[in-house]
Formats: C-alpha cells, structure tokens, sequence
C-alpha cells in the first residue's frame, strides 16, 4: 500500500478533544490517487496524515507550497474538489468520493515544469511586467498570450450548470456576536441574559474558537476540562441565542448589517448593536525561504496535532519573533507538542530573556531555547531540511548556526482580527470589539478575555447613549526585516513578493503603502492582505522616511508619513461563491395565465423581457386586418398593474405623473406619463380612478417591479397615507378591440357598452361571462376596445368565452407584432422603443399630459427648464416611398438618420403600414425637419433614401373610430 | 533591458513654489494626463495637487474598459481618438500599460436592445469605428463559456461586436503619466488638498492648499467625483451628481473568457484578467452619495446577473468587493472646456463611470487648450454651456439604467 493511504501513518495517539472519528473511515481520490481518512478530517489533514508535504504551487514562480496556517486563510493549500476551484483543502470537510485534484501545475505538483520560471526569478524583479516586453508592440502581443496562458490558479468547466442550491434570508438581532470563543461565547450569554435577542457567528464546525485545539492541561496540569464545553452548553440552552455554525461573517456594511456565509447560503444580520470576538490572527516571519514546505505558522501545527490527532513533524523547531503575546502561545504550544511527542529540537526566541513557568517547564524537559536568536533562513529543496538560526541584528548567515528540522513553527507577531471592523473605517457606533481582538493574548488570557466578553455582551444588550470610541488599531511592531538581501523572505506568499522587493519598490518612488501595494501587488491575492497585510505595512513604515534623502524634503513631511499605513480592508473577509451571493435565480421567465391556450393556437412566442409572449398567431398582416375590419383580441396579461390604496394616494399620484389624478373623478380613465426628476419620460400607462382613495394603475409591460419601487421610494419617510400594492399576477388581461368589439362583449356582460353609455376613457366594473371583470374604455391600436382585467385564474375560461362570443363576428387573436404595427399607425410611442434616456414629454410632444399648473411633482424642474429653451430633437412620423419592383422599403429599428453622410437622428420603430401599403415609422430628427412633409434620408443597406415626415398619425387622425 | 534592474525613482518631491502657471488639481489620470501633454507641449511651470495619493480615486477603483463603440457623433470620434492615443502609450511613455485589446460584446436581450445595439452599430460604422451586429450562432464562438439563455428571459439574441475594446493595467496608466510629467518638469503634490479657489475680476488667481496658498493663471478641476465640490470653491455649479460604483473580482482561475462582456438589461459587465481573475462590475449605485464603502446589494446582483450570463462561475470566489465614485452627468457624456464667466478656470470632469478611456484623448485637448487659449474641436460639443443652451450629448442610450463604463 502507497504510504499516502494510509490515513495512520502520521497519525499520534487519541488526543483529547480531536475532532475525527477514528472509527469511520472515509475514501476520496487526490489526483486520481485514492486517499483514506476518517470522518471529522478535513482534505488537507487526511493528505497530511498521509504524507502530503506540498499542496499547491506558486502563482508565480510555481514554488511548491505546504500547509501554511491551516485555517483557511492563506493561498498554500488551494486545490479542486469535484470541479469547484480554488477550494482551501484545510478547511474543506472530507466527503466519501470526493475528487480533489491539484491546481496550478504541469504535469504534477511534484514535478512542476514551470518551476523553471523560480530559478528565473532574478530576471524578473518587481514591477518586471511594466518595465519590459512593451517594445516593440508585437513582442507585447507574443508575452500578453504567454502570461495569459500561464496565470491564473484553479479551473473551470465552462458547461457546469448554475448551482442553485442556496438561498438567501435576513436575520435581525439585538446583538450580534462574531466568534463563538470564549469571548464571542460569554458576551452573547451575558447579552442574553438581560433579553436580548442574540445571533451568535462563527465559522467553526463548533463553538469554543482556540480552545478547540488548546490544551491547557499543557501549562497547568490542574486545569479540569475545557471551559469552552461549559459555556458551548450554556450557549445551547439560551432560548434566546440563535447559533450559526459553519457561518463565516464576511462583511459589515452600512448600519451594522453583516454578510454571513452559511452552508445554506447568505445570511444577511442586521443588529442593533455588534460584538466582534474574532481573536487573533497570527503571521509569518520573513526568513529566507519562509516557505518550504515544512515551515508552518504555530497555530497550524496545533491544529493538525489537537484537531486531527496528527504528527505535524518528527523534529520541530519553533521560532518566536519577540511580541509578548505570541511567545506566550508558542511557549504553550511547544508544551502541548511534547506532551504529543513531538520532539523539539530548539526554540529560537528573538527576546533577550525566556523567562515564566512555560519556558522553566520546557528546559526541565531538556529543550534547547536559543534566545536573542531569529531564523535567519531555511534550508531544504521542495522540503524543509533545517533551519538557520542567527543572533537578532547579524545581517548575513554567516554567524548562523544550523539546527535540523522537519517542521518549523513560526510564532510571529499575532494582530487582532479586525478586518469587518476596518471594513467600516475605524469607529463605528454601534460595533465593539472583546477578547483576544482587543490584544489581549489567547489562552493565557483567557479569564481577561471572558470577562471582557461579557462586558461587551453586556453593553451590547444596553448601549450607552454615547458609546466610548473604538480603539484605534494597532500600529504595526517594527518590522522584523529578514537577514540578508531577503530576496526569498516572502512577505506575500500569494503573488510570491519578497521583502527584497517591497524595499526596491519603496526606493523607486512607490512610498505610500497604497501605491506600493498595487505596484507590488502584496495583498491583492487570494488571502487579501491576511497573511502580508501587516508586514507591507511595518516594511512600508520602517523604510519609507529612510528611504532617500530627497523623499525627506524639509518642507513635505507629509510625504514621508504621506497616506494611511493600511490598506483598506474590502468584504469579503474570506472568498465567497458567486452563487451563494446571487442566491436563488432571480430571473423567473413568466408566463400570463392564457399561456398554454397560445400554444396551442399555434403562436410564435418572443421572450419580452421577463415575459414569455405570444408574436404572432401565423400572419400579423391578417391579425391587423382583422382589427381594423373585424375585432381582434390580445393578451396584455404581461402590462404592469398596481393599485394606489389610502386617503394619501390622489398627492402621491399627482406627485409622482406629470398629469394631475386628484380631480379625476372615479370612474374615469386618464393617461399618465411619470418622468425622472430631470423631466426624462420613465414610463407611461393609465391611471384609473376606482374610488375616491384608490385607483388601478398600469406600466409598461415589464416595468412594474421598478414602478412599484419608483412609488414606493418616493412614498417612503413621509406621513402621506398611501400603499401601493402590486398585482400585475393577480390579474389575467386582455385587450378586445375592432368594429366589432362591442357587439361580442356585449353577449358577454350586462353592463350598457353603447356609445354614449360607455364612452371612451370611462371604466366599470361588473361581470363578464360571469367573471369579476373591471373594464377600461381604452385603445392603443386605434379602435374601439375595451381592456379586460380579472382574476388571473379565469384567464384561459375568459379567453375561451370572447373567442366564443365573437366567433360569428370573425374575431381573430393578435400577437405583439399586429399590435406594435396597429399602434404605430397610430403614432403610439412605446417608452423604451421610441424613448430614450434623454426624451421629455415635450421632445414626443406629450405636453398635453404634463400640468405645469398643480403643485410639485417629479420631473418639474428638468421639464420647466427644457420648455423655456428650443428642443434639440423631436420625434416624428415618415412615410418611404412606394416600393419599387417588388421590393418594398422599411428601415430597420435602429437605422441612422443621415445629412451629408453624417448621422443626424434615428429611426425608433418602423413596420409596413397596412393602411398605406408603404413603409413608415418614427424617428428622431432635429427640430428644423419636424415639418410635415420635410424630407429626411434614411439609410437603407448604408444607402440614403428619402422619406417624408408626417406629424400626423397615418390611421384615423382624428381619433373616430376610437371614440366610436 | 538595463533598465529592468535599474532602481528608477518615478516622480520626485518637490518644495511647494508660491507660484504657477496651471495648477491641476486632481492626480487622477485626467489630471497627470492633462500635466503630461502640457510638459510635452512645452508648459513646465506645472503643479499637480492631489489630497492623497497619485491616482488614488476613480482612477485606483476603475476596471478600465478601453473602447470607443459610443452613440453620439460628438462621442464617438472623441473616445475613438482616446484608443488610437492608448494603441500607442506605452511606447510613447516607455513604460507597459499592459494593454490587452480582447473585443468586446455588448449583449443584446430584447428587440428594443437589440435596435439600441444596430443602431450604435451603424453610427460607429459610419463614423470609422470598428463595430458590427453579430447573431447567436457567432457569439457562442467567441465566448464558449456563455450560455445564451435560450428559453429563458432575457435570452442574447444578438450583439455588438467591437474588436478594438480593450483593458489596462490602470495604475501602470496612472504612473506612467505622472513619470512622464515628472521628467517634463511638471511638479506632482500627493497629500496637498485644495480648500480654496481664488478669483478677483472674473479670473482665478490661485487656490489655497492644505501646505500654503499658491498663485495660478490657469486652474484646471480634474477631481471626477470631487468635481462639483471643487467648482463649488470656484462659485461654478456642475450638473452632476455623484454615485458609488461597485465592482467586484473573483480568485484567479486559468483562462476561460478573452472578450469583455456586458449588457446593459442584466446590468452587469464581465471579462477575465490576464492574471485570470474575473472582473465584474455594473451600474452605478441608484442613490447619489460620496461613501467609497462597499455595499451588499449590489453585490448580490452583480452575482446574480453574472450567474445569469456565466452559470459556470457558480462556485468560482469572489475575493473583493470596491466602490469609487462617479460624477454623473444628466447626459452621460463628459464636461470639457472652459468655463463662461471665470476666465483661467477649466474643467475635465463628468467622467462618470466611463472615463478612464478617456484619459489621453481629454488629456491631450486640455493640454492644448491651456497651452493656446482655443478649445479643440473635437472636445467643443463638451462644453458645460451645452446644459445651458439645451445642446446635450446623449451618450445615455434608452436604457436608463444601462451599465456603461
Ligand atoms: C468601479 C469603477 C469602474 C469604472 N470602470 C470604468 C471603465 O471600465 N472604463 C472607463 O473608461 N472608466 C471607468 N470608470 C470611470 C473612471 O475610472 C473615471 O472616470 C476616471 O478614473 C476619472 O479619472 P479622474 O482623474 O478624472 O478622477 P480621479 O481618479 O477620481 O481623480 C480625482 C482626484 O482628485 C482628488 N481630489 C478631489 N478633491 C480634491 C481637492 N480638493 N484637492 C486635491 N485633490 C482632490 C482625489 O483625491 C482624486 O485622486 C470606472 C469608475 C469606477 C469607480
Ligand atoms: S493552509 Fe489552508 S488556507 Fe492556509
């Protein structure tokens, strides 16, 4: 059996607290080969149990990479798992079956060709790409195909369907509590306690944070249990405190609302006030060669051992950079490795004095503890074979002494995690931070860092009405600049950028840690800033005011210490799927009540928009026909409807139309026509007044969900009593329009439809075909027709009824293009077709529809400026000539308007006229050739051809048959 | 080669001199632009004034889609100008913009849209510019990886084809300038922000800075976002309000997409790195504010409309999420110019979210009408008179609410 099946193999005794179950074996492939594992590991801890040193390679010079801080913040352990890239081994549950592949090398991560490119580095020093292969231009051409095929990690499988799976919900709290350690754990019971309502995030399978891989047995063998079981209990019966496990808190936005990662999709909280316990995070030391594989942040190594009962290494040496904090959890953590019997070879402790109980305990059991020493550099090939300790301030490797070592844990500065904190800028009422976030140090901190918690817990539950202002972050310790030239120290392990690097950058000018960073890119990787964020900012710190005597003019200090010594911290904290992100599909095609009746009937169906409508029955030309000389009948299920409900709602309408809706009286129809507060025509309809406090509205087809926001943005804050409901599904509709319109309803209905009972622009309510219909005298195609609205639920019954009523009348269905043809005769303008985002009412000449004579409404400012001055375009209708030899002449939707070659307006729609027999549409023409009978070329095949402009509709100017 | 391993210092830092001939504020990319095409044109006496870092607003923020596929005959001869100056930058500025010209699909998913898209189509067609309609069957060979929603609302039904398109490395644009102004003698001010205009008789005289007051002939407002403020300072009001824009980018992943891609019904734009991240960004913001804060909404959209192009980015990661501010004009087409009424003041300003490929074009003009007193007249249509006269420059297409960058 290959040594990487075996999941025992680096496996240590049962350790307390481990989170696999030894006794359920689980079996996943990585790269094609089978890997075993038990239930609880993770993919990285069961390739690691197997002997798996390298995970991935470099982004950019393809350097192998082993786990780094296992915590799923760094870009080391970056593989596929059934297709899905970029996936973070360390963090990723093992599942039976799963195939996990690696990434970003060829043929295989051991043996990497483009490794070559390492052993190149020296050619390419920072800011390489902008210094070189621009000349000559089609060396560019040749590099850019190069480096496009060689960037980029994971892939993807450009077939993969869209994933589903995941929805979004909004949670709202009291208090909510980042981090379920300690801390995070004691402020949300302390919450709790007084009421409050609790929402408790974080990102572990369970609650307990760093006491899930502590032992604090390790310093004080009197310690009975682990306290996070306690509290984790306490936590559970707290009836109200509403845990989420697995839950990563990514993002804190505007007015405490947090973005929160879940198995089952995006949580969005929204607190009255925000605890963050997020702990500390800790960073790598810069060293030569800091990452071999082999070489992993102390925290990892605890991890693998308590977490996965996992040997991390047979020789372990752990460096200490010096920070008070993070010697003290190194000090445990060399305690815990022994008691799992790792042997340490030595501690290299950058501090003068190794002093306290923890570094007594460690040489009484013989373990070697250099201090005033710091690694100087690591030294193996693709695996770490030892490393180079050296007195703190030689500058080479001269004086360096090599100790052997397979595992070396780096203990270097531990910063708080306040990334959603800074997310926000720095002071945020509302948000407090407790725990190991404020700076206080992990376990040997953990009664300060407990009763901290609670005190947050407990201010969080009863905000003072001036919270005292947060902490400003802190500064960044100096910077631990590596021996030597530091050329291999890499401070980003994902872009792979030296320290030697950043330090040029700063010295060619780029001395603000803004600019350094996008010219270094340090940061811009997948651990954003995680892992090297802090020491771009300490490098950056401690070389800018040195970096030039000139950068030091007397007169600028604001140059030296020009700008913020951070990058601005941006959500996502960690990565997040696209698809939790977007959530169920928000696109749903819909389809009106009379669909399957379309279908069957036999109609070309166009998506239109959101819609799914019918074009045409077979032969628009015999639909328009049977309108203008029979009666036809149109589904217009899909128009926008809402109802203005409220005493409130006649302002809100007269506020929101240019036309005025207060005096209508009930019963009565008027066209309403709404414009952006620039006076840009946005949508048009008919507005009908059912009662004295509420009214029928309709949008364009498609438009209603903005409708409905546009009134409710603008309905919101105020007092005006009104309520705008939209129930554009809960209706079916159809127009029914033709000669003989009224003789088929009329079969239909009691209601008196004669002439001068129902005239046009009237409404009634009432039956028809026993249905509860409301009817709205009204026209688009120039005829005489009533519109249909009911409920949804009676829409293929009431279809069926008024093509059985009108049956002996020769009634005909109508699609789309029959009704934008009929319209079009009748010089409609479709907003969105004819309109566009600079369109008034007075360029389309709708001024009849704007009452500049009522008080305020959207769109007075922009239309009063622009009817003070000339239009600069108007649009009109044109007739083409009669066609020639057969070939009729209509411009395509879109074709320019020329004047000696140069375009001048646009033709918007254009169809056949049935009427003329000629073709004819609506453009946009400058004001001069607005003049019935101007001549305007149009281009046709890039030809120009002539066409003249009429202001008059072709088909019943004077509106009788409408009227009729 | 040399040069590689050269330590080149990029800009210098200079005492602040109580006296200007221009002073730009503003160290975006218009205003290094405007600077570097001055120096070239032989006015030195340049300072360039910016409250925080070179190239620090928009112009760190912009995902720089270089085209020229625009509606108007002002615009497109304008921005068409922009690309063939960005064709040959790098050279001129010897330093790589990176510049990679992938083409570009504007996606059509409506009959309305796709007359919007022919009828851009033939005013670029006439006007020179490289642009054609292409049908289903010839973007699904462009771009494999998108579906073309068959069945499905908002299915593409066609596009606008546009090879010239392209992206940059933005700040490599930005630096590049600034150098180039550097060494043609134009001093550059990081961190010195301008609190005040100084006029007398109908003229600027010179602004007051956070290091001191300085006088000035010329004062040129290049602050994007800023800009209504800044003019503000100098008793000029600007038709413009300023929106967040958000963008987003996912973790790098091999190649997959080598067109840009955007469309104006689902609101969203999208196109792959040369570092293999993917881009995507959309409309501005609805609400007029200056926070450069992320916000959630739009990035559930924007993923959401992604998804809806590219369900094979499902699981793909986004990594980080940015805003920066655009100032919006009521046109969609720029404020170039002097200004009526304030003799020596001049703006480059209303870029909107769609000025980055802006920059050499407006740069270039500005330059030459600072240097000569007479407005080019490619930049004449631009002027801020034109919301006074009732002369807009409708680069707003139908699409109210179109993503355009
Ligand atoms: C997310 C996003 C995506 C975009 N995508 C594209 C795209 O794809 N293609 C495209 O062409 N365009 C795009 N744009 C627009 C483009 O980035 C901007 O139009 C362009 O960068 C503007 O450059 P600028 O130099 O005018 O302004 P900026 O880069 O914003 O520079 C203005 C500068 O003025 C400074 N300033 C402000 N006030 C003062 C003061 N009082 N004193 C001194 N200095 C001051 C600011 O600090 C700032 O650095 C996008 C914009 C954003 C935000
Ligand atoms: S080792 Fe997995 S993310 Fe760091």
């Amino acid at each position: 059996m290959p040594s990487s099946n075996n999941p025992g193999q680096s496996r240590l005794e049962p350790q307390p607290g481990e989170t696999i179950d030894r006794a359920a074996p689980v079996e996943f492939r990585f790269d094609g080969r089978p890997v075993r594992a038990f239930r609880g590991d993770t993919v990285a801890s069961a390739l690691y149990a197997g002997g798996t040193r390298v995970f991935s390679r470099s982004f950019k010079y393809h350097r192998p990479r082993g786990l780094l801080c296992c915590a799923g913040n760094c870009p080391n352990c970056l593989v596929t798992v059934d297709g899905e890239p970029n996936v973070r081994a360390c963090v990723r549950p093992v599942e039976p079956g799963l195939r996990v592949r690696s990434q970003n090398a060829w043929p295989s991560l051991r043996l990497d060709l483009l490794s070559l490119l390492d052993r190149l580095h020296w050619l390419m020093p920072v800011g390489f790409y902008y210094k070189a292969l621009h000349r000559p231009k089609a060396l560019w051409l040749l590099a850019r195909r190069l480096i496009r095929r060689v960037g980029g990690l994971g892939s993807i499988d450009i077939n993969a369907a869209h994933h589903t799976e995941f929805s979004s919900r909004s949670l709202h709290a009291d208090v909510a509590v980042v981090g379920g350690g300690p801390a995070g754990m004691a402020a949300a019971l302390a919450a709790a306690e007084t009421g409050a309502a609790v929402t408790l995030i974080d990102d572990q399978p369970s609650l307990g944070g760093h006491l899930r891989y502590t032992r604090l047995q390790a310093v004080n063998p009197r310690q009975a249990g682990n306290p996070k079981d306690e509290l984790a209990a306490a936590v559970a019966n707290a009836p109200n405190i509403h845990a989420l496990n697995d839950a990563t808190a990514f993002g804190l936005y505007q007015d405490n609302l947090l973005a929160v990662h879940t198995p089952g999709g995006l949580v969005r909280v929204r607190a009255k006030q925000v605890v963050l316990a997020t702990g500390v995070q800790e960073t790598p030391l810069l060293f030569d060669n800091n990452d071999l594989p082999g070489i992993m942040l102390t925290s990892a190594a605890r991890r693998l051992a308590s977490l996965y009962g996992i040997r991390p290494g047979r020789e372990a040496v752990l460096a200490i950079s010096g920070n008070p904090a993070a010697t003290a959890e190194a000090y445990q953590t060399a305690l815990e490795l022994l008691d799992a019997g790792i042997r340490i070879t030595a501690i290299v402790d950058a501090s003068d004095g190794a002093s306290g109980e923890a570094a007594q305990a460690l040489r009484d059991r013989g373990v070697t503890i250099l201090t005033g020493h710091r690694i100087a550099r690591a030294v193996g090939r693709g695996r770490l074979k030892a490393a180079v300790a050296a007195p703190v301030g030689s500058t080479g490797y001269a004086d360096g002494r090599r100790i052997r070592c397979d595992l070396l844990c780096m203990s270097g500065p531990l910063y708080p995690m306040d990334a959603l904190l800074q997310q926000m800028g720095v002071s945020q009422p509302g948000v407090t931070l407790a725990g190991c976030a404020t700076g206080v140090s992990g376990a040997t901190g953990l009664d300060e860092a407990t009763r901290q918690g609670r005190d947050a817990g407990l201010r969080a539950a009863n905000p003072a009405p001036n919270p005292a202002p947060l902490p400003e972050p802190l500064p960044a310790p100096p910077a631990p600049m590596p021996a030597g030239k530091g050329g291999r120290a890499y401070v980003c392990f994902c872009e792979d950028v030296s320290a030697h690097d950043i330090a040029q950058a700063i010295d060619e000018g780029f001395a603000d840690v803004q600019t350094l960073k996008r010219y270094t890119t340090v940061t811009m990787g997948p651990c954003q800033g995680k892992m090297c964020g802090r020491a771009l900012s300490a490098i950056c710190a401690a070389r800018r005011p040195l970096s030039s005597a000139e950068w030091e003019t007397k007169d600028r200090p604001e140059v030296s210490g020009g700008g913020d010594l951070f990058t601005t911290s941006r959500p996502p904290w960690r990565p997040v799927p696209l698809a939790v992100l977007a959530g169920r599909e928000r696109m749903p095609l819909k389809r009106t009540p009379m669909d399957r009746i379309h279908r069957q009937l036999g109609a070309t169906m166009v998506e239109s928009g959101p819609w799914l409508r019918p074009h045409n029955y077979g032969s628009p030309a015999d639909e328009c026909a049977a309108v203008r000389q029979r009666v036809g009948i149109i589904d217009v299920g899909t128009l926008g409807k809402l109802e203005a409900l409220g005493i409130g709602a006649p302002q809100l309408l007269d506020r929101i139309y240019t036309h005025r809706f207060s005096d209508l009286p009930a019963g009565r129809i008027r066209y309403g026509l709404m414009t952006s507060d620039n006076g840009v025509i946005l949508d048009d309809g008919t507005v009908t007044r059912l009662a004295a406090d509420r009214y029928f509205i309709t949008t364009t087809s498609g438009n209603a969900d903005v409708i409905e926001e546009w009134f409710n943005q603008w309905n919101a804050g105020g007092d005006n009593c009104a309520h705008i409901v939209n129930v554009t599904a809960a209706y079916g509709a159809v127009n029914v329009a033709g000669p003989k319109a009224r003789e088929t309803l009329a079969k239909l209905t009691a209601i008196d439809l004669s002439p001068d009972k129902f005239r046009y622009m009237r409404s009634a309510r009432g039956e028809v075909a026993g249905v509860p219909s409301l009817l709205l005298r009204i026209g688009f195609v120039g005829e005489t027709g009533w519109e249909l609205h009911f409920p949804a639920e009676y829409g293929e019954y009431m279809w069926n009824a008024i093509m059985e009523a009108g049956r002996e009348f020769g009634i005909s269905p109508f699609g789309l293009e029959a009704q934008r043809i009929l319209r079009l005769e009748k010089g409609h303008v479709i907003v969105g077709q004819d309109t566009d985002a600079v369109s008034t009412p007075l360029d389309v000449g709708s001024e009849w529809a704007v009452r500049f004579d009522k008080a305020d409404f959207i769109g007075r400012g922009g239309l009063s400026i622009a009817a003070a001055r000339p239009a600069q375009q108007r649009l009109v209708g044109f007739i083409m000539p009669p066609s020639t030899a057969g070939s009729r002449i209509v411009p395509e939707d879109g074709t320019p308007v020329v004047s000696g070659g140069r375009p001048i307006g646009r033709v918007t729609s254009a169809r056949i006229s049935p009427t003329l027999g000629r073709g004819f549409g609506l453009a946009w023409v400058p004001p001069h050739l607005a003049e019935e009978g101007a001549s305007i070329q149009v281009l046709i095949d890039h030809r120009p051809v002539s066409a003249t402009v009429t202001l008059q509709p072709v088909y019943d100017p004077q509106g009788l048959r409408l009227r009729s | 080669m040399f040069q590689l391993f050269r330590k080149n210092r990029m800009w210098r830092a200079r005492p602040l001199k109580s006296r200007y001939r221009v002073v730009i504020i503003g160290g975006g990319v218009h205003g290094l632009s405007t600077a570097y095409y001055l120096t070239k044109l032989g006015v030195k006496d340049i300072a360039v004034f910016d409250k925080g870092y070179l190239g620090g607003g928009a112009s760190a923020r912009t995902t720089a889609i270089i085209r020229s596929n625009y509606l108007t005959p002002e615009g497109i001869p304008f921005f068409d100008q922009s690309v063939k100056l960005y064709e040959g930058l790098a050279k001129e500025l010897n330093f790589n913009l990176l510049f990679n010209q992938m083409g570009r699909l504007d996606l059509g998913h409506t009959d309305a849209a796709v007359y919007a898209l022919r009828m851009r189509t033939e005013f670029n067609r006439i006007l020179g510019v490289d642009s054609r309609m292409i049908g289903p069957a010839e973007i699904k060979r462009l771009v494999p990886s998108m579906t073309l929603r068959e069945g499905l609302p908002y299915p593409i039904i066609g596009a606008l084809y546009h090879p010239p398109c392209g992206v940059i490395r933005h700040d490599a644009v930005v630096w590049g300038f600034g150098r180039g102004a550097d060494r043609g003698g134009a001093e550059l001010h990081p961190f010195t922000a301008v609190t005040a205009i100084d006029r007398a008789n109908g003229r600027v005289t010179g602004v007051e800075t956070g290091r001191g007051r300085v006088e000035a002939e010329i004062v040129l407002n290049a602050t994007a976002g800023w800009s209504s403020d800044v003019a503000r300072l100098a008793g000029v009001d600007l038709p413009l309000t300023t929106h967040p824009l958000q963008a987003m980018v996912t973790e790098p992943l091999k190649p997959f997409l080598d067109k840009t891609i955007s469309s104006a019904n689902l609101h969203a734009y999208v196109y792959q790195t040369d570092r293999g991240e993917v881009v995507i960004g959309g409309g501005v913001d609805p609400y007029p504010s200056y926070s450069m804060r992320s916000a959630l909404l739009p990035m559930e959209q924007l993923a959401g409309h992604t998804l809806e192009m590219f369900p094979c980015l499902s699981n793909v990661k986004v990594l980080r999420q940015w805003a920066g501010l655009c100032d919006m004009t009521p046109d969609y087409a720029p404020i170039m110019g002097a200004v009526d009424g304030l003799d020596g003041f001049i703006l480059s300003c209303g870029w909107g979210s769609w000025g980055f490929k802006a920059a050499p074009a407006a740069g270039r003009n500005i330059a030459a009408l600072i240097a000569t007193g007479n407005t080019p007249d490619i930049i004449k249509p631009f002027a801020l008179s034109r919301f006074h006269q009732g002369r807009l420059v409708n680069e707003r297409a139908a699409a109210p609410a179109a993503a355009i960058h």
